[in-house]
């Protein structure tokens, strides 16, 4: 089976005096279908990773591979075409467009993918079902919720099909109930619709849920997954 | 390991969509975009007044020409060989009529006089006289704006016919009962006053007498100092060497043959000085629009770094961010263009209205005007939507950056 991400030995420096390591010698395997949390404390690195992983920042060496494909030798266009063909993101503080409605932002999930616009926002509705909010397409952001406009993201995110969903602290400014909603609708999308999701996070509520944790310290990874999980302890 | 492949990985953006995306931001903006489009509004409207009135004026003087004539030549004594005044001869306006392509001839006769309200009154008005006969009306297409002209019947008694301005310097306002004037102490009762008239203003300045009385009771060479002459329309050029020699068949080299129409077109042409003035006027502010607009356009990028990033992260290339803000910025500008166009043909009609002229604006203009505008949106937008593209997309997404 196709990994839908391989990260072999990724080392990302930023310049300074000495140079930060904001990652070094990453190795990570993500399978289609699985859902991981990516923890560690604020500045551990977390980020970076991610945008590696999203094909928005390049690591200063090592490779990057999403559903199979090098990224190492792809120029602006190829990258942007994986992001908007195979990645999904969802940000902390959601990136909506605040003067198009519901709808139109979700459609934006495949607005670079050269689909005609009556496709996306039929897409667009299904998504929105799929989130619970099919209601409030024509509904413009500044009157959500932030539950909602981070369901509203989530449905952008999962609109296009991706193979692998990236969250970048996805409930960071959510109260704990919503996140909790939001986390059972990632876990749901996951479990039933087969996304493969990636969630950052520093909140070990979270992350506890989530059966496979990377943590991440000062740049180096450490996966729960490997070596093998540890059993899951079932509750009496 | 699976090859990337073109139809795998490109991004596209739809030739639709990048429009949509270029006019998104104008829209969730109304009062920035209103208030930027405003400065090449007001650069367009500048011009299109400027071209729309100069051009209308310019219309109503060829409508006046026209119905005046332009087939109407004026024949002058021009200089002799050794630098001396010629004059022509005596019989000069007779041989023209004869011409197969001459409709109408008359002469007229400068005569020197002091004209003066009555014999005790000495101001100088600065007027002159001028002798002629009852055709000078039909030729030059004179119109009276009171009482009757130099005719058959009247140009053989004292009478006068006052030009506008003459009339209006002697005080005589009316030619109802009987006023008179005085030429050089000698009494003549004004029997008419003309309009004004755009093609010989001189005549405005100048009181008509019969050009009979003048040879026969004054005793004045009846030396004609101008014959005019109406030719057939179609025959204008063909008809001035013929002219000359008519006239003159001894020295037709001592003949002037004019067409005074021609010298009140070109006074249209002494304005283009102004209106290049003006023009270059609308142009500045046109580049002082554009300079607003890169300036919004970069304060923008600035504002909307996460949109950018968010766009990025959708699968959004380097160029669909570029070619976002640059539509935006021309669609700015284009927006700006068409307010101005409608504000400059107001401006031009109101004027024209209050001038008594009709709208005329030539379309290049208007279209001159949109592209302008386009093209300078779109060169002001270059700048900030290239900085937009070359933002660094894991930096963009960043909160707060
Ligand atoms: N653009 C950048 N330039 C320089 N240093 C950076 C940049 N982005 C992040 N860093 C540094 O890299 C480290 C990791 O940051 P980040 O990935 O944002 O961590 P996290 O998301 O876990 O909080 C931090 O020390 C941060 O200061
Ligand atoms: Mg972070």
């Amino acid at each position: 089976m196709t990994p839908a991400l391989e990260l072999r030995n990724v080392t990302r420096l930023y310049p300074g005096e000495p140079p930060i390591r904001a990652l070094d010698g990453v190795d990570l395997r993500i399978d289609p279908g699985e859902m991981i949390a990516i923890v560690g404390p604020s500045g551990s690195g977390k980020s970076t990773l991610l945008n590696i992983m999203g094909t928005l920042d390049r690591p200063t060496s090592g490779d990057v591979l999403i559903d199979g494909i090098d990224t190492a030798s792809l120029g602006d266009r190829q990258r942007s075409g994986l992001r908007s063909g195979r990645l999904g993101f969802i940000f902390q503080s959601f990136h909506l467009l605040e003067g198009m409605r519901v709808v139109d932002n979700v459609a934006n999930g495949l607005l670079y993918r050269g689909i005609d616009r009556s496709t996306r926002l039929k897409r667009a509705r299904e998504a929105l079902e799929l989130v619970g909010l099919a209601d409030r397409a024509a509904t413009r952001p500044p009157k959500l919720s932030g539950g909602q406009r981070q369901r509203v993201a989530i449905a952008r995110a999962l609109v296009g099909d991706p193979a692998l969903i990236l969250a970048d602290e996805p409930t960071g400014n959510l109260d704990s109930q919503t996140s909790e909603d939001i986390l059972e609708l990632l876990e749901d999308l996951n479990a039933h619709h087969g996304a493969t999701i990636a969630i950052i996070t520093h909140d070990l509520e979270v992350a506890e849920r989530i059966p496979r944790r990377i943590n991440v310290r000062d740049g180096r990874v450490e996966d729960t997954a490997a070596p093998p999980p540890i059993p899951v302890e079932v509750p009496a | 390991m699976r090859r990337p492949t073109r139809s795998t990985t490109r991004s596209r953006l739809r030739l639709r969509d990048r429009f949509g995306t270029g006019l998104s931001g104008l829209g969730s903006r109304p009062g920035r975009t209103l208030l930027t489009a405003l400065g090449i509004a007001l650069g367009i409207a500048s011009m299109v007044t400027v071209v729309g009135i100069s051009s209308s004026s310019k219309a109503d003087l060829l409508a006046e020409l026209d119905a005046l004539g332009t087939n109407l030549l004026q024949v002058r004594p021009g200089q002799s060989l050794f630098g001396d005044e010629a004059v022509l001869p005596t019989d000069a306006a007779t041989m023209l009529r004869a011409v197969p392509t001459v409709l109408d001839a008359v002469g007229v006769t400068s005569i020197s006089g002091d004209v003066t309200r009555n014999e005790h009154d000495d101001d100088p008005y600065g007027l002159s006289v001028v002798a002629t006969d009852g055709r000078l009306v039909d030729v030059l297409q004179l119109e009276l704006a009171s009482g009757r002209s130099i005719d058959a019947e009247t140009q053989s008694l004292p009478v006068a016919v006052l030009g506008a301005v003459a009339a209006e310097r002697l005080a005589i306002a009316d030619a109802s009962g009987g006023p008179t004037v005085t030429i050089d102490s000698v009494k003549f009762q004004v029997i008419g006053i003309l309009k004004p008239h755009a093609l010989h203003p001189d005549l405005d300045r100048s009181v008509l007498i019969g050009e009979a009385h003048a040879r026969d009771d004054l005793g004045i060479d009846p030396n004609h100092s101008a014959v005019y002459v109406r030719v057939e329309p179609s025959l204008i050029e063909e008809s001035r060497p013929i002219l000359a020699r008519t006239a003159n068949p001894v020295s037709p080299n001592e003949v002037e043959v004019s067409r005074p129409s021609d010298a009140l077109e070109a006074q249209t042409k002494v304005d283009q000085n102004l209106q290049n003035l003006l023009l270059a006027l609308g142009g500045v502010a046109l580049l002082v629009g554009g300079v607003g607009i890169a300036n919004i356009m970069v304060i923008s990028v600035i504002e909307r770094r996460s949109e950018i990033g968010l766009r990025r992260a959708l699968g959004a290339t380097r160029g669909h961010i570029s070619s976002q803000f640059v539509i935006e910025a021309a669609a700015l500008s284009t927006l700006g263009g068409a307010l101005g166009l409608g504000m400059g043909v107001a401006a031009t009609w109101i004027y024209a209205d209050s001038q008594g002229w009709s709208l005329a604006i030539p379309v290049q203009a208007l279209l001159a005007g949109i592209a302008a505008a386009l093209a300078i949106g779109a060169f002001a937008g270059l700048y900030p939507a290239t900085k937009a593209a070359r933002l660094d997309p894991a930096d963009a997404v960043r909160p707060h950056g």
